[in-house]
């Protein structure tokens, strides 16, 4: 569906993107996270024909945007940031000059934008003038705007940005419902938006990708050991020693020392010695051992401590005066 | 072709949505209409004739056509809506003629409101028609070019009176090429510098004599000044 291939935008004063390298498959939602002045937007409008890449191809349904620039723009719709709106029209003017823009057949504009009007709630505004409208509304006209024409590719800068938590939820809903139809990749700095509606991650940091995957998929693409959190019935010691003879276990730690000499249960935190799953292995060494487990459970890192791994890890090296980051990050692992 | 009337349409209800034309529309017709009450009523005995008022309203242009054209690229800048336009199928020259278009529209609408004081005129007498025709044509090119340079001048900013007073600034450059001609002492430096002058090309028409280079000089200057506003959004796409 889409192919960016080592698309740098490089400037002499500041810093662009580098090799930015993903591809995206039909239907899929794509998150793209970073922090700010990470290069989210510049990416976003290379992808959408608004800026040229100093390096680099992008490919949308296997057609090169620099060698068709009006059939691939025609295959994707595009929210910026400030949704593209003149503010002295009416909605409905607003969109038939969209519908007409974007080639949508004159017999079938009424059609259509009355269809994307009833999607986005619009229902009522029609003659309004869109100075008039609140916030939410706005963005509402913004993505109408962007689906009109209903592109394979939805291209979508912050989305949810500077709305209140109702609008927010409303829209993350349409957006879920529009990546039924539609390919998806959106821009955020909402960490929970991701969890809830995306199927991918693509985390860019400084201007390059730094990590690409499945939200579920985080924690070992991290490079993390594989960690369990367990709850034996045995004592403390006889079973922290059991665990570590395990070849595969590097490490076994008593959760709570000073409960640990009375209390009939033991919680453990272990640590693989790799990312090998060692549920099982586990699992039948406190069987043979005759020790029960009452809880294991899988510990995986949530998507604000890889964000902020991802993103602080560099800065705090060339930036040494952040501490606030560097507590975010402690808090993260240890929770 | 949709793609640019649609563009057209837009920016014709624009111009009718601000404040600023209507200010402009204003500043014309009662400018245009003291130099028609000075050079028709005033002056007598009168003459039934065109050419002196002709002169006069073109003058205004000066100060109006950067009013109309300052917002036209540049606010397009300012709302963000060039993300709209520059991601959408329609090429930049489908966007810059369609503005265009609409500009010269307004154009059309300036000249033909003033055909109001040849019609009282002619209540008075008989008018000299090529030369009434010919004069309108030659507001009309004047206009039409005088618009191609303030869209230019509106392509460079997203600050719309930065857009005007560059608009005016060239305007008023290409205006005074006449004087810098009359100071320089004859020969062929000044034919160069009077050939880059805006209303000397206008004396033929208003004589009412049609000379296919008068009019493809303002047609040239015209596209020559749409095709730098192309190159100019062009190069947004490098930033």
């Amino acid at each position: 569906m889409l192919e960016v291939k080592q698309v740098s935008k490089l400037y002499e004063n500041r810093r662009g993107v580098r090799n930015i390298d993903f591809s995206m498959s039909r239907g899929e939602i794509v998150g793209f996270l970073g922090p700010n002045g990470a290069g989210k937007t510049t990416t976003m409008r290379m992808i959408t024909g608004y800026l040229n890449p100093t390096k680099g191809s992008i490919a949308v349904d296997g057609l090169s945007m620099a060698d068709h620039p009006r059939k691939t723009r025609k295959k994707i719709g595009y929210l910026p940031e400030t949704p593209p709106l003149y503010p002295e029209l009416t909605v409905e003017a607003y969109l038939k000059f969209i519908a007409d823009l974007r080639d949508v057949p004159a017999r079938e504009q009424k059609r259509r934008i009355a269809e994307t009007i009833g999607k986005l709630g619009l229902q009522g505004r029609e003659r309004q003038i869109i100075r008039s409208l609140s916030k939410g509304y706005k963005q509402r006209v913004g993505l109408a705007q962007a689906i009109l024409h209903q592109p394979d590719l939805l291209i979508l800068d912050e989305p949810t940005s500077g709305l209140d938590p109702k609008q927010i939820i409303e829209i993350r809903d349409l957006i879920r419902e529009l990546g039924e139809n539609h390919t998806v990749l959106l821009s955020t700095h909402i960490l929970p938006e991701v969890n809830a509606i995306c199927n991918r991650v693509l985390i860019i940091n400084q201007g390059q990708v730094v990590l690409d995957e499945k939200p579920e998929n985080l924690g070992s693409a991290m490079g993390e050991q594989f960690e369990l959190r367990l709850e034996v019935k045995g004592p403390a010691q006889e079973v922290r020693s059991q665990l570590k003879r395990l070849s595969a276990v590097a490490e076994a730690k008593l959760m709570d020392e000073e409960s640990a000499a009375d209390a009939e249960t033991v919680k453990l935190l272990v640590t693989a010695k790799d990312r090998t799953d060692i549920r099982e292995e586990v699992f039948f060494a406190m069987a043979k051992a005759g020790y029960p487990i009452l809880e294991m459970k899988r510990e995986s890192l949530s998507l604000e401590d890889i964000f902020l791994k991802l993103t602080t890890e560099e800065p705090a090296a060339s930036r040494p005066g952040e501490p606030d980051d560097d507590d975010h990050e402690e808090a993260g692992e240890d929770a | 072709m949709r793609r640019m009337m649609a563009v057209y349409r837009k920016e014709l209800q624009m111009f009718f949505y601000s404040p600023t034309s209507y200010v402009a529309f204003a500043v014309y017709v009662l400018m245009s209409s003291i130099f028609f009450y000075l050079a028709f009523v005033l002056s007598q005995p009168s003459t039934i004739d065109i050419r002196g008022l002709v002169g006069n309203t073109t003058f205004i242009y000066l100060f109006i056509v950067p009013l109309l054209t300052m917002r036209l690229v540049a606010d397009e800048f300012r709302h963000g809506t060039d993300e709209l336009l520059l991601t959408s199928p329609a090429s930049l020259t489908e966007i810059v003629l369609g503005k265009y278009a609409a500009a010269a529209t307004v154009q059309l609408m300036l000249v033909v409101t003033s055909l109001i004081y040849p019609l009282i005129e002619s209540q008075y007498g008989t008018l000299d028609k090529p030369v009434l025709w010919l004069s309108y044509l030659s507001m009309f090119l004047l206009g039409a070019a005088m618009m191609a340079i303030g869209l230019f001048a509106s392509s460079l900013s997203a600050n719309q009176m930065v857009s005007g007073i560059v608009a005016f600034v060239l305007l008023l450059v290409l205006w005074l090429v006449d004087w810098i001609a009359g100071s320089v002492s004859g020969g062929t430096l000044k034919d160069v510098i009077t050939q880059f002058s805006l209303n000397a090309r206008m004396a033929n028409l208003q004589k009412g004599v049609l000379n296919g280079s008068d009019v493809l000089f303002y047609v040239t200057l015209a596209a020559l000044f749409l095709l730098l506003s192309i190159q100019v959004l062009e190069r947004k796409r490098w930033r």
